[in-house]
Formats: C-alpha cells, structure tokens, sequence
C-alpha cells in the first residue's frame, strides 16, 4: 500500500457530530401527524389545527432548505404568542378536550425544535401518545385503524431515521413491520383476551366540553326539529326476542315537566353531577326473550333510553321516581346497558300521590288565552279525563294540522298561534301545545322526550335509533290507569309514528336537508344504504367484541373457558404468555442460528471442518484454500495430514470438478466420516504431544 | 469496587471474544440492551397501560400490547442484524503519527441482512454500512495511534441498532493484527541536512565505509572512476559501485547525523527526509543503527524505511494467548492428558 500522506481513504468521521435528520424520515412523522390530527378536526379550535399545520409546514420547508427554522428569540415569541391564544380561548376551563389541545400544541410547537436525533425521538414519544389519547374520543374502527396507520407511519419512520442510506427503505420498512407484527399477533391477541382488566387505578373524569349532539334537558319549540337534521347515531339496541313494532319503539329518556314561559324544563333539575366515569359493564350472556342490549354513544349526560315498560337488567343503571332511568355517572364514553320488557303493568301506576301529581299541572300565570279557553271549553263537553284526551286527538286528527320540518316562526302566545292560527308544527310543538292543553283542562301531564322508531342494521340484528328520531311525547295521567301515552303526533302524522320521519316529510324533501354527505338523506339508493349498514355492522361487531372487552364481559368469557379463571389466574396466565411468548422466540432465533450456516450442506460440513481446525490449534486463515489448510494440518498434526488432504480434495471435487448428482450424497457421507477420523486422529496427535511434554518435565 | 467491577466486566467479555483477526458473532458474543430512547419507550409503554386502565379503554390495551410485541421484535431483528455476520480484518494499515490509519475489515454477512453496521474504536466511528445476506462489504475504519511503532485498536466496536434505535445490540472483534504508525514528521534543521546531503564529499559517507552502495561486478563499459579500486587491491575482485542517479551519489540519511538530539524526535527528522527525498524521486538510502537500508528509490523503498523508523527499537508485541481458541484448548487439555495418563 503506498502510504504518503494524505492520500489514503478517511471514511470515518471524528467525533459524535449530530446527523443532520434524514428527509425521508421527517416526511414520515409529518404525515403520520397529520393523520393524528384528523381525529380531532371537530373537537380542535381551527386556529389550532392551522397553527400546526403551518408549523408542521415550516418545518417542512426548512428541511428542503427553502426557509430557515426560526432562532430563540424568534421561537419564544412564537411560543408565547401561541400559548396566549391558548389560554385566551380556553378561559379556564379545564376539560379533557382543553388537555388535548394542549398536548396538540405542544406537538405543534415541537416542530420547530425538531433538528437532532434526540427531538425526533421526543417527537415519536408525543405522537404514540396522541395516537392513545385519540383512543379516548373515537373508538369506531377506521378511526382505529387511522391511529394505528399513523403508528405505523411512525415506526416506518424510525426505521429510515437508523438507516436513512437504505435502499428501498419504504418498502422494506413496511415489509419489517409487517412480518414483526405477523410474527407477534398471536401475543397480542392472547394478552389482550387474557390481561386482567382491573378497576381503574384512580377514576379520571372524561369531562368534555363538546357540544354533543343529542337531546337536551330543555325544549323549546323548534329545538327537536333541528336534531332532526342530523343522522348521528344515538344507540343500537340488540333484541333477544322478537322485534317491537315500529310504533311501539317509544325510547323514554327524561320527563320535561315545567313550563318557563315558551321553554319546558325538568322541574328539579338534574343533580349534582358527581365526578367519575360511568360503569361500562352492560351484563353478560345471551339474551333472554323480552331482554334488550342497548349500545349507547356518550352523551355527557346521565339518563339511559329505554322503551316503555321495561326493568333495569344490568345494574349500571338505576330506576329514578318519575319511571326513567339513569347511569350513575354522566356516560362520557359508548356505554352498554341491558333492560327486559314486561307486559302489562308497570310502577307507572303506583305513583297517584296528589301532591307529586300537584307539580305536572303548573302552567305559566298568563299567555295564550285561547288554548286555556279551548280547554276549559273541552274540559266542560268531556268531564272524564279520558274522554278529554280522546276528544283533544280527535282534533289534531280532523282539523287541518300540519307535521312539518319547516314550522313558521310563531314568537308571541306560541301555543294559540299553532293551535288557532298556523297549524304547522313538528312533534315538540304539538307535546308542548298538547301539555299545555291538557293541564289547562286540570289533567297532569308532562312532555316525555327521548327517540321513537329505529331501522333495522345489517343482517336485522339490531336497531339503529339515530339523531333524527328524537321525539317528544305526551303522558298524562288518567285515574285509574296511571300514566297514559298520549302521542298529538301519532294523530297528525301517523306515518312518522309508524315508519319514520323520511316518510312523514317526504312530501316536504325536508328530510337531512343539511346533511349532503349523510347516507342516510339517500334512501333511494340501494347500494350506498347497504355499505352503511355493512359498515356500521362492522363497528357495532367492533364496538362489542373488541371496544367493549372489559371487566364483566371479561369475566364471562372466562367463566365458559374451563378453569373457571379469576382476576388473579388471569394475571398469572399474563405473566405465562408473556414469558412463553419470550421462551418461544429465543429457541426460535437459537434455532435460526445453528440453521444459519448455510443452506448448503457441503458448506456446513466446511464450517464444521474449520471449527475442527479452530478447536485443534489451526486457526483458520483468511481466504486460504482448503488445500492449503491440509497442509498446514498435515505439517501440524502429521496423522490428521491424510484425512485432511482427502477432505480438501473432495471439497474441490464437489466445487469445482464434475461430479454427478447422485453421487453427491455418497460423497459427502464420506466427507463426514473423514471428518470424525481427522477429530480422532488430530486429539490423538494432541494428547501424544501433551504426553511427551509432560513426560519430559 | 467500580473499577473491579469493570475488570471482572473485561475479562469476562475476554474470554468470550479472543483475541483474533476474524470473529464469527453469535449470541456467545453479542449483548443486547436498551438505549436511552428504548427506556423511555418502556416508560411510554407503562403510562399507556396506565391509561388504558383508568380509561378502561380497550383500543389502548391493544395499543400498548402491539407495541410491546413490536419491541420485542425488534429485539430480535436488532440481534440478527449481527447473528451470522463475519468481520475479519484484512488490512491493517500504515500511517503516521496524529493522522488516521486505516484498519480494513471485511464483513460476510449470514442468513439475514446485516444492516446499519457501525464500528467504533475509542472517539472513532465508521458510520453505518449495509451488508445484505450472504454478501461481503468492505468498511474500513480509521483510528490515530498515540504513539509510533506497531499499532492496533485493542477492541473494535461493532453496532447497531436498526430497526427502531430502541435497542442496541453489539459486540467486539479483538484483532490480532497489527498496523504500524509512522513517527510524525519533523522537518530536519537545515544545517544538520546539508551534513548528509552532502553530494560528493566522501567523507560525511565515509562513516560506515563503502558497502552501503550498491555493488556489483564489472561489465563492460563501466567508466574506470566507478572501479573499487581499494577493494580491487584487496580482494582482487573487480567491483563497480552502483549510484543509479545519474548525479552519481546517492543521499544518506543517517541515524548518527543529529547527535545529541532525543530519540524520538530524531526518528521524526529521519521520517522528514525520507519524505522528502521520497517526493523528490531520487533515491536515497537509509542507515539506523544495526539496520541499513540499501539506497533506492520508488514507494516501495519509501514505505520500506518508513516501517523501519516507525519499529526502531520496538519489539512486536505479544499476545498473552496466541491461540485464538486459548480457552476451549485449555478447558480440553487436562482430560486429554488424564486419557493419555
């Protein structure tokens, strides 16, 4: 080698100077920051969602070395000028979404920091957890599968980053992480059914401070109408028998029983809503006949929807005085309850205390003259309270009443205007109007609120009871036979009570009027309806099996494993398969070792040649042939010589002679047996050796 | 107690991985742990379940138990990114003092890839290298030896810690093999250099008398003035003393000719000269105590001299265990005697 100076290779680099972060890498956790983002578009103030992308963006630019990253002073302003907003609009407030935001910033603002190694790692760990937190706020599976694609995208990152050179790196970045959680997913499905799901440690409220769309514990005149816009899921309920008929789905959520001036109220109010999150175990089993599943979406609100007649079955929910029933705590996440219906009687009938009675006949001092005139005048032609309601839906039924989704604006005395002058109104005008009525005339009675209908899912497994069919409804009650359902809307549009609000307003074309990109508004097209209910059967499979996994349903997959496992054989079986899952791998990769040699049996037994040599004193040198190698063992060990130059010879033979296929076994049984007489002959070379040294001491 | 602890630590990791130019790695040899980021991964992992616990949330176990999983994984595509990979050092290179010497290493990966490979030695790293399955690459690593003379990175790291930098798997070869560090080059004082440049005054040659010349017998056409005439007298042997150059006489250069000046630095002038005269073209000869160099010219004579400045008064190291298998021999020695007995 010719060795002036300077001329020779340097392909080290001194020191430990920080790489520059590869492209590739950046533009991975860029992506998969995008995709996190996604889940949050409708729970993030959009000033938030845009500072990010554009600081996601600079970073971007930066990196193609079209702009500069900003420097400390420049950063810190843009800090302090970003957390000033944050804290303007949050106001205080400290919800889980106010968190959330605050964790997006940070990511956000770490963009511009993001120039070592180190930052990127910092990144990834930010984004794992945002990728967790998501989990929180949206568990429907292509939500799910959005986060885990964004981990993913994460992890295919990491790779480029520890190998930026890499040919292909995409490709085969993906292949690794494939075949690594191919090779894993059967621990992971193991731990996931198998790990103990104990209580939470310390209960953490999942208070949101989204406005959900759903009913609310008021009503004015138009606020239904507007839920009847959206076709939000609101439950689904799974049915153990037969189906109700579609006019007997009357889903009771809460009773409205105080008339403030235009706007129904409950009369005492909610209470104090206790911190915690609401108990998610819905019952176990199969369902008996009569017995219904309710899968409900969080509400943030504490009552539970359940058709007439029924009894709590699981015990997340409680029976309250007015015959409603409630979750302990508010349901921030979908929650599942299990209810049965009984025939005939129900408690309702109990409750004919006059002074409770008292409180479902207070009406406003003054306002609308003529329906207080209209009821004394019906009160004095029908005496008996029965009759009275019979006489008040034969009205609604006769006269020119409308059913509408587009009710005329009626702000003074709303209840004369709708009943005397305009006569177009949707279900919460006529429940109000018929209240009103019916507690003029000395008939307690309230407005009952919750969902009235539900169409059948895919493969007619359960019902699907969305936003647009809220209801409000009318009890009063009759002496004698307790509350009575009494619905104004059944008697004007009987369509909505028998199939549903899209046939009620068909006429109209009001239908989801605002909701385009709802599958839902287009009924008429077979295909697209049936890809909606196919995916929401695969989120409602999702939503039980995989969402739903917890404590009780645990427990009673357990109980029909036998071994009849509690909590704590659960945890040992955890531990077991976690270390199982350990042993396994490592005889795998051990085993993948000693197979690694070669594949090529001659080689093998080279190899094993070589280690003979290693083991006898001739190390092996470099690139010598096997010829060579004889006559090195020839000259060290004088009896091994002959064995040895047979076997280099029958090397060579195979490599680089002609010889037949079907010799090759034959020959390499011999080369085997060469190589155990060469073993004997080289150890009694050595121990003869040894022999006469020890002998001469 | 630390510095015990580390001994013991070192010996240990001895014994696994011999002293040897080639070094098969397997999981007698490699050592596998988290790296900082892997801890905090870990932690990451623990504060999810965490969350998954107190949510009760579903999606986050499963989180949390596929990136467990992976991490596993990755611990074994991170140890078979070495299992199986061969690293011999094929050349050991040659340099000066303070510049970095090359030490070339050849690495034949297994059954799987070897990817993202780096070597280090003390402060010097080879930055990554791919090696696909059942390929050779090169990779040379370059490190500067303290002092001149036989030279050799004690233990050479190899790492790495694809796929995710979570976790890093290494191990060591240990060459037997050794480079050869030049002494850092001193320009001679000119004063001193003119003693033995000294063209054609016999007498600065005359020290160590006329053998240092190439000789060789008359032929014809030699001019007479090139005859030994002295030696001609002696023996009776008619011999031509051969300069090459044209110029006639050939430059000397002379351990004896900076008296007084400390050894080293005088191996640093020598080093200067030979340098020089190696730039120059014109051949020279090189005289060390109880070694000469014939005059000559050319690279080869060049890195000849220059080897023999940098092992002036040097003994090759010896290995404590020259055999590179000294722990398995020793372990089957007493029984084959006890046969043999």
């Amino acid at each position: 080698m010719v060795t002036f100076p300077g001329r020779y290779e340097a392909s080290g680099s001194p020191g430990a100077e920080v790489p520059a972060l590869p492209t590739r890498a950046l533009i991975w956790v860029i992506a998969s920051f995008a995709l996190l983002l996604a889940p949050q578009w409708d729970r993030l103030p959009v000033w938030l969602i845009a500072s990010c992308v554009a600081l996601a963006g600079w970073r971007w630019l930066a990196q193609s070395g079209r702009v500069r990253l900003p420097g400390k002073w420049m950063r810190t302003a843009i800090m302090l000028g970003v957390i000033a907003i944050y804290v303007a609009t949050v106001q205080g407030r400290f919800t889980v979404d106010t968190a959330a935001s605050f964790f997006v910033l940070a990511v956000g603002l770490k963009w511009l920091e993001t120039r070592s190694t180190r930052d990127f790692y910092v990144l990834f760990f930010i984004l794992v957890y945002l990728a967790t937190v998501n989990f929180l706020f949206h568990q429907e599976i292509h939500w799910a599968a959005l986060n885990l694609l964004a981990v993913g995208l994460l992890l295919v990152g990491l790779q480029t980053l520890n190998a930026p050179d890499l040919p292909e790196s995409m490709r085969s970045g993906w292949r690794r992480l494939g075949m690594m959680l191919l090779k894993t997913l059967p621990i992971v499905v193991l731990l996931f059914v198998f790990f103990p799901r104990v209580a939470p440690l310390w209960s953490v409220p999942l208070v949101s401070g989204e406005a959900r769309s759903g009913i609310s514990d008021t009503m004015r005149p138009g606020d239904i109408s507007n839920l009847a816009q959206s076709s939000e899921r609101a439950f689904r309920a799974t049915f153990g028998g037969e189906l109700p008929e579609y006019r007997d789905r009357y889903w009771r959520g809460l009773i409205l029983d105080f008339l403030d001036g235009e706007t129904w109220r409950q009369g005492r109010g909610e209470p104090f809503r206790r911190p915690g999150r609401v108990s998610v175990d819905g019952g176990v089993g199969d369902l008996a006949p009569g017995q219904y599943d309710v899968l409900m979406e969080p509400t943030d609100e504490r009552w539970a929807f359940v058709l007439e007649d029924s009894v709590a079955v699981s015990n997340n929910v409680v029976l309250s005085d007015e015959g409603l029933f409630r979750f302990r705590r508010p349901a921030d996440t979908t929650v599942r309850y299990r209810m049965e219906l009984q025939g005939g009687d129900s408690d309702n009938a109990v409750a004919g205390d006059p002074r409770t009675l008292r409180r479902y006949l207070q009406l406003p001092r003054s306002g609308n003259p003529r329906a207080r005139a209209l009821a004394e005048e019906m009160k004095a032609d029908n005496p008996a309270p029965g009759a009275l309601v019979e006489a008040l839906m034969s009205r609604f039924r006769q006269q020119a009443y409308y059913y509408t989704l587009r009710p005329p604006a009626m702000p003074e005395d709303g209840i004369d205007a709708l009943l005397f002058d305009e006569k177009r109104g949707f279900c919460a005008h006529y429940a109000g109007a018929t209240t009103f009525l019916l507690r003029a005339a000395g008939i307690p009675a309230r407005v009952v609120v919750g969902y009235q209908g539900g169409d059948p899912g895919a493969g007619n497994e359960y019902l699907v009871v969305r936003q647009y069919d809220a209801h409000a409804w009318v009890e009063a009650w009759i002496e004698g036979e307790g509350w009575v359902r009494v619905d104004p809307t059944a008697a004007i549009a009987p369509d909505r009570i028998e199939s549903g609000l899209r046939d009620a307003v068909a006429e109209e074309g009001s239908f989801l009027e605002n909701d385009w990109a709802s599958p839902q508004r287009y009924g008429n097209m077979a295909m697209l309806q049936w890809a909606s209910l196919q995916l929401d059967r695969i989120n409602y499979q999702w939503q039980r099996w995989v969402v739903g996994y917890q404590g009780q349903s645990q427990m009673d997959l357990m109980s029909r494993l036998p071994g009849g496992f509690g909590l704590k054989e659960l945890g040992y079986a955890t531990a077991g398969i976690v270390g199982f899952a350990l042993l396994v791998a490592g005889g795998f990769s051990s085993w993948q070792m000693r197979r690694s040699t070669s594949r090529d049996p001659v080689m093998r037994l080279i190899r094993r040649w070589h280690r003979l040599c290693d083991r006898a004193g001739i190390p092996v040198r470099y690139g010598e042939t096997p010829a060579q190698l004889a006559e090195r063992i020839g000259s060290a060990r004088p009896q091994a010589g002959g064995a040895a130059r047979a076997f280099a010879r029958m090397v060579n033979k195979h490599y680089y002679g002609n010889e037949a296929r079907a010799d090759q076994r034959q020959s390499r049984e011999k080369m085997g047996r060469l190589l155990i007489t060469m073993r004997k002959q080289m150890s009694r070379d050595t121990s003869e050796s040894r022999e006469t040294a020890t002998h001469r001491h | 107690m630390f510095q015990a602890l580390r001994l013991r630590w070192r010996r240990w990791v001895n014994r696994r991985i011999p002293r040897a130019d080639k070094q098969v790695f397997s999981q007698r040899n490699i050592f596998i742990l988290p790296t900082g980021p892997g801890v905090v991964f870990g932690l990451l992992l623990l504060v999810m379940l965490i969350t998954g616990i107190n949510y009760q949330n579903s999606l986050i176990y499963l989180l949390t138990f596929m990136l467990g999983a992976i991490l596993v994984a990755a611990m074994h595509q991170t140890h078979r990114n070495l299992a199986g990979l061969e690293l011999t050092l094929v050349q050991a290179g040659e340099g000066f003092v303070g510049d970095r010497i090359p030490f070339r290493f050849r690495a034949v990966s297994g059954r799987h890839d070897a990817v993202a490979i780096s070597l280090s030695f003390d402060e010097h790293t080879l930055s990554q290298q791919h090696v696909p399955a059942g390929q050779a690459g090169d990779l040379v690593l370059s490190a500067q030896s303290p002092q001149r003379g036989y030279f050799r990175p004690d233990r050479v790291r190899v790492e790495t810690r694809f796929p995710f930098g979570l976790l890093k798997a290494w191990s060591w070869v240990r060459p037997a093999s050794f480079g050869i560090a030049y002494p850092r080059p001193v320009p001679a004082p000119e004063a001193m250099s003119s003693v033995s440049d000294g063209d054609d005054q016999e007498t600065a040659r005359a020290i160590d008398g006329n053998d240092h010349a190439d000789m060789r017998p008359w032929r014809e056409g030699d001019l007479a003035q090139r005859v030994l005439w002295k030696r001609y007298a002696r023996t009776g042997q008619m011999v031509i003393a051969d300069w090459e150059g044209e110029q006639g006489s050939p430059h000397w250069i002379d351990y004896h000719a900076f008296p007084g000046v400390d050894q080293e630095l005088r191996l640093s002038y020598l080093t200067s000269l030979v340098l020089e005269r190696g730039q120059a073209g014109t051949p020279f000869g090189l005289n060390l105590p109880g070694q000469v160099i014939d005059p000559d010219a050319g690279p080869a004579h060049v890195n000849r001299c220059l080897k023999s400045l940098a092992v002036f008064g040097l003994e090759k190291p010896r290995d404590n265990s020259t055999s590179a298998f000294g722990t398995r021999a020793q372990t089957a020695g007493p029984t084959v005697i006890r046969e043999g007995g």
